[in-house]
Formats: C-alpha cells, structure tokens, sequence
C-alpha cells in the first residue's frame, strides 16, 4: 500500500461508504424483494440479481436491498417494495428484470414512483 | 466494483472462536455458495463482541438481526430461511428471560441497549485486519488532526478537559501524565501501552485489542505527538495469542501505509511502534515493573519519584497508558472535551468497559456511562443472578486489588469515587457478580492466594504479610480458626498497607478488609461456629435432607459418589453423615432445595481444630 | 532440606570445628571437619560437599591455596571463609578467586547461621544450571536455531525476555543447559538469565507433556467452581499440577486468567479453548486426545 495522507483517508472513507451505509444504517432507500416459496418460484432471484447488478452499475451507496417473506399477495409474484427515506413505501408486482431495472431508474434514483406497475402505494412501512 | 446486499459480521474474539466460530464460518460460507448467495451475501469476522457466553454470534447487517449460539448442523435451514426466503431465523435468536419470544433486533436485547459505545465503538462492526473498514470510521482522521492541526499543548488541553482518567485502575488523569512527560527535556521518549491485562476477571483490554487494534495505535500515535515520543511500545500479555496477531497485523499495514514510521500522513512526525510479549507476572501491571520488563529484567517496582514522566523505560520520560484508555483518545480528539463530558459524571468523566462475569445471566462485556447505579449494570444489563432460585451475594470489582461489594450498596453511582468508598476500586473493570452459595471467605482466600503467589518479593511485607494472612485464611476455612484471628487480619491488612512499595501490595488486603466489613457474620461463623453456610468449605458444613422437601427423586443418590445418601424412590432420603465427604454433589442436584446446610458435624476420628490449638501458639 | 547440604569445616583448631557443629547440626545441616588443609583435599577427593567453610591461616595447606584447589577441581562447592584476620588484603584475594562470604572469628551462632543461610541459597540458585547441566542432550539443530534467535537479538538492548520465549517455543521448556547457551550468547550470567526465568510463570524448566492443559483459576472461574474440574482432572491424569504424566502425554498447568471469561471455568489443552466445562466433561475432552 503507497503512504497514505488525510486526503487519501477521505477517499478510502469515501469508499467503504456502501458498505458502512449497509452497516450503520443512514441509507436513503431501501428495496425489499420478497422471498417466500412462491417469490423464489416466480423468479425473485433473478429479480435480486438484476436489482444488484443495476445497483452496481450506478454506483449508488445509499440504496440497500433486503430480503423478506411472502407478501402475501403470491399471485403477482415476484414483489419488491421500495421505501424511500420520508416518502410512503411502494409496492411491485409481475415483475420481469426489465421491470425492475426501470423501477430502480425512475423511482429508486429519480424520485417518482412507476404507478404502471405499482400494486399499492404508502402501505406499512419497515424501517 | 463488488456490492453486497447483505453482512453477515460473525464474532471472532478469543470466546467465540472457542465455541466454534471457525466451523461455524466454513459451513456456512459453503452454503451460501451452494445456494448460490456467495456473492450477494459478505461474511465478516470481527473481533470480540461482547457477548460472550451466547456464542458463537453473528450479526446480519442491515437488518441488524443478531444470531447466537450459532452451530453447524443450523447453518443449512438459517441460511435458508433469512438469506433466501427473507424470514430471520428465530430458533438462533436472542430469547428474553422467561424464554418466551425471541428477540431479533440486536438493539432491543436489553444487554445491548442500555450500552452506550465509546471505546468498543467498533466492535463487531469492522473486520479488525482491515484498515479500510477502519478509516470508514472515522479511523485515522484524529491522528491525521493532531499531527497536522495541532500543537502538542493543544492536545493535552483537549485530554485535560474531557476529565479523560485513566482506565487502568487508580483513574490518574490522563492529560495530566501528558503534560509532566511533555515537559520532560529528553533526546529520547517513549510512548507505552499496558495491554498486559492482569486481573483476573477482566477482559475488555483483550476485546478491544482484537476487534479493534488500529484505535489503539491511533491513540498512541496522538499521545506520541502530545509528549514528543519517536518510540513506542505495546505491552501485551503472551497468553493473548489472537491480540497479539490482530496488533501485530495493524502495526505492519500501518508501516506499509506510512501511518506509523517517519512522516506519518504527510506530517513531519515520526513513531515507530512494537510490541514487547510480557511474560506471565501480575505485577507488571505496575509502571515501573512494566518498564523493568521491557528491559528485560525481573519486573519489579521500583519507588517513585522518580515518576516515569520524568525517567521511565531505559530512565528516558515515559508515559504508559492502558488499552481501554487509549481507545478513547481519537473520538476525544474529533468531537473534543465538550462532547466527552456529554456522559459521566463531573470527576468521573465519559463511558467504562465492565467486564460482567460470574453467577450472572448475560456474561459479556458493557460499555456504560459512568455514574449509572450499580444496580442496573447487574440487573437490567446482566439480566440478574443466572439461576433462578438464587439471591445476589455480592459483586466483586476491581480484581485482586478490590472488594466484595453488597447489596446493600448496589444503588450507588459506579463512579472513581463511589466505588472506592464502598473499599472496592474501579479497577480495570472487572465485575465479578457472586450469588448466595458463595462463601465470603474463601473468596478473599482466592484472591490472597493470588496476591501472595504474585507478589514480587522485593518488600517483606508484602511477601511475608500477603503469606501469614493466607495461612490464617486457610486456617479459618479448614475449621482452625481462632478468636481474634479477625482483628489479627485488620492489623496485618493494615500493616501491609502501610509499607508496601507499590500498588500490588497496598491493595493486596483489599478483598479481606472489604469481606470483613460486610460479611464479618460469615468469618465469626467460621470461627466460632465451624459453619460455612455457603457449604463451600468443606470442614465446616454437613448436608443433611429435609424430609418435608424431598420428593424421593433420587437425583441425588444417583449422583453421590460416596453412596452416602440412602432412601427408597419416591420416599424421603438421607444421608449417612459418616459416609459424606460434602463434596456438594447432592446438593447442586437436588431441584427442590431439599439439601440443607448445617455447622460441622463433628466426626469421632478427626478432631483437626481442637487438637492444633495446642501445638500453635 | 537442611540435611542434604554437606558442609565441610577446616580449621586447625578444633574448637571452632565443634561449635560449627553444635550450631549447624542443630539446625539439621550435615557437617564434618577436619584440621588442615591437606586432609580437606583428601576428604574432597574422595566426596562432594555443597559448601566448605575454611580458615585462612593454617599450616602446611593454607587456606588461600585450599580456595584455589577447589575452585579448579570442585567448582560446584560454595567456600565461605572463617578468619581471625579480616584484614582487607586477605579478603580481596579470597574473593578474587570466589568465596560466597565470610565469617570473622568469634562468631556468634546467629552470624554463623545467617551466613550458612545464604550461602546455601546461592548454590541452591546456581545448582539447577549447573548440575543439570551435563545430563540433557538436544539436537544439533534446535542448538543452531536456539543460536540463530540468540544473534538476531543480541545487540539489543532488554532482549532476554523474548529471547527466552523464543527459546522455549523451541525446546518446549528452558532446562539449565539451554539458560547457560542464551546466557552466554546475551554475553549475561547465568545467574541473570535464571533470574527472569524464575520470575516469569511463563518460562517453565519443565519438559512438557505432548499436551498442556491448562486450567484457568481466574475470578470468573473460581466463582463457576473451576476448582472442582481441575480436581478431577489431576484425579483422572494421576498427576499434579506443574507435572507431567508418566507416558509423558500431558502435562497440567494453572494460569491466572485467560481472559474468557464469558465461558467460564475454562481449560485450554494446547493452543485450543474449552468453555463451560465441568468434571464430566474435562475427562471426556481429554479423553479425545489419548
């Protein structure tokens, strides 16, 4: 490792954010993938999956995701709920990868819900 | 860029390792990768988290579930019920005193939340190996402020302000061991670390040393610049093998990264640090013996002044700190003196480690502010005495140095200055709770047995004294006690005290004065009535069955080795007294308190007490 | 205890031979004594003694000449002289060539006492490293790696304590022949390097079994009736604690504290921690390892 100054300590900070905001608490959204029988049957993993790999791709350090049961909606299997911080949470159902990787674009990063798929809005909240 | 969903931080201190954490680990990072998570899922081993007696345990960020006595054989169906179905695994979960629902959440188990973290900030949320993870807590910006922002005097002002007091035992103000050492002329000083954690009894010198070994060298960094010492070293027991490793590691990857040796971060401040394996003696705990230790001598102490500020290791200035002081010095630094003094007292500043062991429900290590009552450290936070038909006795703090503390005074504020009124100290930390089949004697035997094997020899009082109160000690719990063998112990006590050099021996009496002013009951019923209540020392007690009670279980019979206990099943038993060795084992077994212990029951071939009166004296 | 240390007395006057005698055999000591010089070394020839008292001015064989003699053929026997004359001079010669002390004549008892005291302590302190030191034999490549951790560490200063752990990583004990290497090698006494082997609980001068137990008597432990276990164990192995069993297996130890408290009572065998343990269960672990 090369020596090290304050600001190479901010950048390493800076860094290990995603991994502390994980750790800490702190994040600004967070998306649940259910993962009953039923989710994991309809294709919850690949949901999981894409939603990692999209969360990766943008680079975003405040977003986590999380896993839960059944929703107990299993028909419209698979479900996320997405929760950001302040805003009442929301419910997706049917989903395809390419649903999901829309969802994460336009609500988790831009702010608005995706009312075409949206199941509910402003159900229970988990944090 | 790798990304994970979730953290899976599995204890790795020296308890949970010893309960399984390495099989544990390996079967479960083999699931996660046979279900195909290995990717999304982070296993993380960290140092001690405190809770010791539950583990091995783990905790799941970011839902902050918290798993405990993890084994093997559940590894398969937790993995799949939280990591694949999304449903936390309660069967592995924390369960609340009645054993009625579990408790998830680690903030919610009643252990952890009357904690509040200073000095274990970091435990069981890092990797202890990783300077990053470090540094991702705020690791090294202290450092980095004090060597680029301020002045030697700028610091101690900051340390002299927060009331920061050392840690170790005799709560000696930090800042101020700082301020002599700075202003010691000197070619050459050093900057030392007491990581040789003696009393037994104590542990959170090892946990912090293991979870978090980059907050000490941080704290030794800062007080370095502080006193002006290019030196360093670490004084850590060689019965701490993992401690070892963990600082060992950190002092290498700091080397590499130009956070110890010259410049450090882009200063014109230079420290080296190594560690120095102590060897086994208890008095090292004392500065001056520490040093002696250093240079490869028979740690002795030797007579002060002159102080180590002013001639320490190899008679250069020198500061020594201990690990749970020096763990404190960054955060202190960051948010300064002010911040400190948001917790304790106003003599008592800031948080202390307990280390919470003995007959008490949750066995672990706490961080609380000072000045909370005693009471909710043992009750709220421990849970209370760990079976249920059994009353507190006493907690024992402060080690070999301290004393029993009663019920009685269990709702004074744990502060420097409370718990030395009570004749304890603060000691280290250690909180030995004792329930009612203690007895009070042996256990200041036990601790003089301990003060009398460590004591260095160099003060005859000390050597001599800590012996001949040991002899009377063993006389009493052996039924030879005699009249006036008490006030002999006070005097004795006294004496030592007097003249005795260093801090071993003027506190070596400490837990047989303490024991004598709040159990003195129990030394006159040793003596006069050859009654151990307690039914500890076997000389002095007999069990006997109380017919009423007994339900003819048999427990009992089956487990005496001696086939003393006799009865038909489901009849009352009883014990042949001639045959009972009061080896305790009918009476640990017994689940109705049927045993009952009374005085010695005077045998015809053994009359020991009776026939040594006359050859003493 | 006092009636294994053999103590020759010479003197020519019989005098102080007997009341040598009537003092220390009172306290247990063994004595002989003879007249001169010449006789002591024919005694010496064909014995051992611990300790030879000896006066100075004597005919034929004096006592400076006796020292010598000793010093070159007994080594191991401690010299305390009895002189009439402590004149300056005589003492330096004497302790030039190595006497432990001296007793000026007339002699209390209690001044003869006291100097016999200490002179037999500092053989008992010297003996193990020397006597021993010709029965043990080890490898010529634990000698070479003892040598290698001894010049990695020999400029520097205060180096003997991790030297001696080292060492004793190595050898798995420190016997006297291994003390008197470092010693030499830390250009040291060997009085110093036993020093702080004695002091430490670490250092042992034990062999060790082919497993340590290790039985933890700290608080937490005392308090969870440790005690209980480790009796069972010295039952179940027959052996005590600091011993080592007779198929040299194990070996049982004590440690104050192993700072696992949590887990109390706690036994280590080897590197490995066991917690919670009980009567029963230490003999099941151990049985494991046989």
């Amino acid at each position: 490792m090369a020596r090290l100054t304050l600001d190479d300590l901010k950048k390493i900070k800076e860094k290990q954010k995603a991994t502390f905001t994980l750790r800490e608490g702190g994040y600004r959204a967070k998306i649940t993938v259910h993962m009953g029988t039923c989710g994991i049957a309809a294709g919850a993993r690949e949901i999981m999956t894409a939603l990692m790999d999209e969360i990766s791709e943008a680079g975003v350090e405040d977003v986590i995701t999380t896993t839960s049961g059944c929703a107990g909606l299993c028909a419209r299997e698979p479900m996320v709920t997405v929760e950001i911080l302040n805003k009442p949470p929301v419910k997706y159902g049917d989903l395809t990868d390419k649903k999901i990787k829309e969802i994460f674009r336009e609500h988790v990063l831009g702010g608005n819900p995706v009312e075409k798929y949206a199941l509910v809005i402003g159900s229970e909240t988990t944090y | 860029m790798e990304k994970y969903r979730a953290n899976l931080l599995m204890c790795a201190g020296t308890g949970c390792v010893a309960s399984g954490t390495p099989k544990v680990r390996d079967a479960l990072k083999a699931e996660l990768e046979k279900r195909g998570l290995a990717e999304e899922i982070k296993i993380v081993l960290t140092g001690c988290n405190g809770f010791c007696a539950e583990g091995p345990v783990m905790l799941v960020y970011p839902e902050e579930i918290f798993y405990q006595n993890l084994t093997v054989e559940e590894i398969p169906k937790l993995v799949e019920e939280h990591f694949l179905k999304g449903r936390p695994y309660e069967k592995l979960m924390f369960k609340d005193i009645e054993k009625k629902h579990a408790i998830p959440l680690m903030n919610d188990i009643p252990f952890f939340k009357h904690q509040v973290l200073r000095v274990l900030r970091n435990k069981g949320l890092i990797d202890p190996e990783s300077i990053e993870e470090y540094i991702a807590r705020d690791g090294y910006m202290a450092a980095a402020k004090a060597l680029n922002e301020m002045t030697p005097a700028d610091i101690i002002k900051i340390i002299k302000d927060a009331g920061l007091r050392g840690r170790g035992g005799a709560g000696f103000p930090t800042g101020l061991k700082w301020e002599f050492a700075s202003k010691s002329e000197a070619d050459q000083k050093y900057m030392l670390c007491n990581g040789d954690e003696g009393d037994p009894g104590a542990f959170m010198d090892r946990s912090v040393m293991e979870a978090d070994p980059h907050s000490v060298i941080e704290g030794m960094i800062i007080g370095a610049k502080a006193i002006g010492a290019s030196k360093g070293v670490i004084y850590v027991r060689a019965e701490y093998p993992l401690a070892v490793e963990r600082l060992q590691k950190a002092i290498e990857i700091c080397t590499e990264s130009g956070i110890l040796g010259d410049n450090i971060l882009g200063s014109d401040f230079s420290f080296d640090l190594e560690i120095y394996l102590g060897a086994g003696a208890f008095v090292c705990g004392e500065e001056t013996a520490l040093m002696r230790s250093i240079e490869g001598q028979r740690g002795m102490p030797r007579p002060r002044p002159p102080f180590p500020a002013h001639k320490g290791l190899w008679d250069k200035p020198s500061v020594l700190n201990n690990v749970e002081t020096l763990a404190q010095i960054a955060p202190t630094i960051l948010n300064g003196a002010e911040w400190y003094r948001t917790l304790g007292t106003e003599k008592s500043a800031g948080t202390k480690v307990f280390a919470l062991t003995g007959d008490i429900r949750n066995v672990g290590l706490v961080e609380v502010p000072m000045g909370i009552p005693l009471r909710t450290i043992i009750y709220d936070i421990g849970g209370g005495i760990n079976k249920k038909k059994k009353k507190f006795k006493s907690v024992q703090m402060g080690g070999p140095s301290g004393g029993c503390i009663p019920e009685s005074l269990l709702d004074i504020p744990v502060t420097y200055e409370d718990i030395i009124k009570t004749g304890a100290i603060m000691g280290s930390g250690g909180m030995v709770v004792m329930d009612e089949d203690t007895c009070m004697v042996s256990t200041a035997k036990f601790f003089l047995e301990f003060t009398a094997d460590e004591s260095c020899g160099k003060c005859t009082p000390c050597r001599v004294g800590t012996r001949v109160m040991l002899d009377m000690l063993t006389d009493i719990t052996e039924g030879r006690g005699r009249e006036g063998d008490i006030e002999t112990l006070e005097d004795l006590s006294r004496d030592i005290i007097a003249t005795s050099l260093c801090g071993l021996g003027q506190t070596a009496p400490n837990p047989v004065l303490s024991t004598i002013r709040y159990f003195r009951h129990e030394y006159e019923a040793h003596i006069k009535e050859h009654w151990c209540h307690a039914g500890i020392c076997s000389n002095l007690c007999s069990f006997h069955i109380n017919e009423e009670l007994c339900k003819g279980c048999g427990a009992c019979l089956r487990g005496c080795p001696q086939q003393a206990v006799v009865g038909e099943k489901k009849k009352p038993h009883r014990i042949i007294q001639e045959l009972c060795i009061q080896c305790r084992t009918c009476y640990d077994a017994c689940k109705f308190g049927s045993i009952e212990i009374r005085p010695a029951v005077r045998k015809k071939t053994t009359e020991p007490a009776a026939k040594d009166e006359g050859v003493k004296q | 205890m006092a009636d294994e240390i053999k103590i020759l007395v010479v003197d020519d006057e019989p005098i102080v031979i007997r009341s040598c005698e009537t003092v220390l055999k009172s306290e247990g000591y063994n004595i002989e004594g003879c007249l001169g010089g010449k006789e002591a070394i024919l005694k010496m020839e064909q014995t051992a003694y611990d300790l030879v008292f000896t006066d100075l001015k004597m005919p034929e064989v004096d006592g400076i000449t006796l020292i010598r003699w000793i010093k070159q053929k007994r080594p191991d026997t401690g010299i305390v002289i009895i002189t009439g004359y402590p004149s300056q001079d005589t003492i330096k010669d004497a302790l030039e060539i190595g006497i432990i002390d001296y007793v000026p004549k007339p002699f209390t008892p209690a001044v003869l006492l006291d100097v016999t005291k200490r002179a037999v302590e500092w053989i008992r302190e010297r003996a193990p490293v020397e006597e021993k030191a010709k029965e043990e034999e080890f490898p010529p490549s634990m000698l070479n790696e003892i040598d290698r951790v001894i010049s990695q560490y020999k400029n520097r200063p205060g180096s003997s304590i991790p030297v001696l752990q080292r060492c004793q990583q190595i050898v798995g004990y420190l016997p006297p022949q291994v003390q008197k290497r470092i010693a030499k090698g830390l250009n040291l006494t060997p009085a110093q390097i036993h020093s702080i082997v004695s002091f430490y609980s670490f250092f042992t001068m034990k062999p060790r079994g082919d497993h340590n137990i290790r039985i933890c008597l700290g608080t937490a432990c005392y308090v969870k009736r440790v005690e209980e276990s480790l009796n069972k164990i010295k039952e179940y192995l027959k052996i005590d604690v600091g011993d080592v069993t007779e198929d040299k297996k194990f070996s049982l130890e004590t440690v104050r504290c192993l700072g696992a408290c949590g887990l109390a009572p706690v036994m280590v065998i080897d590197e490995e921690t066991f917690g919670a343990v009980t009567p029963k269960k230490v003999t099941e672990i151990i049985g494991q390892y046989t």
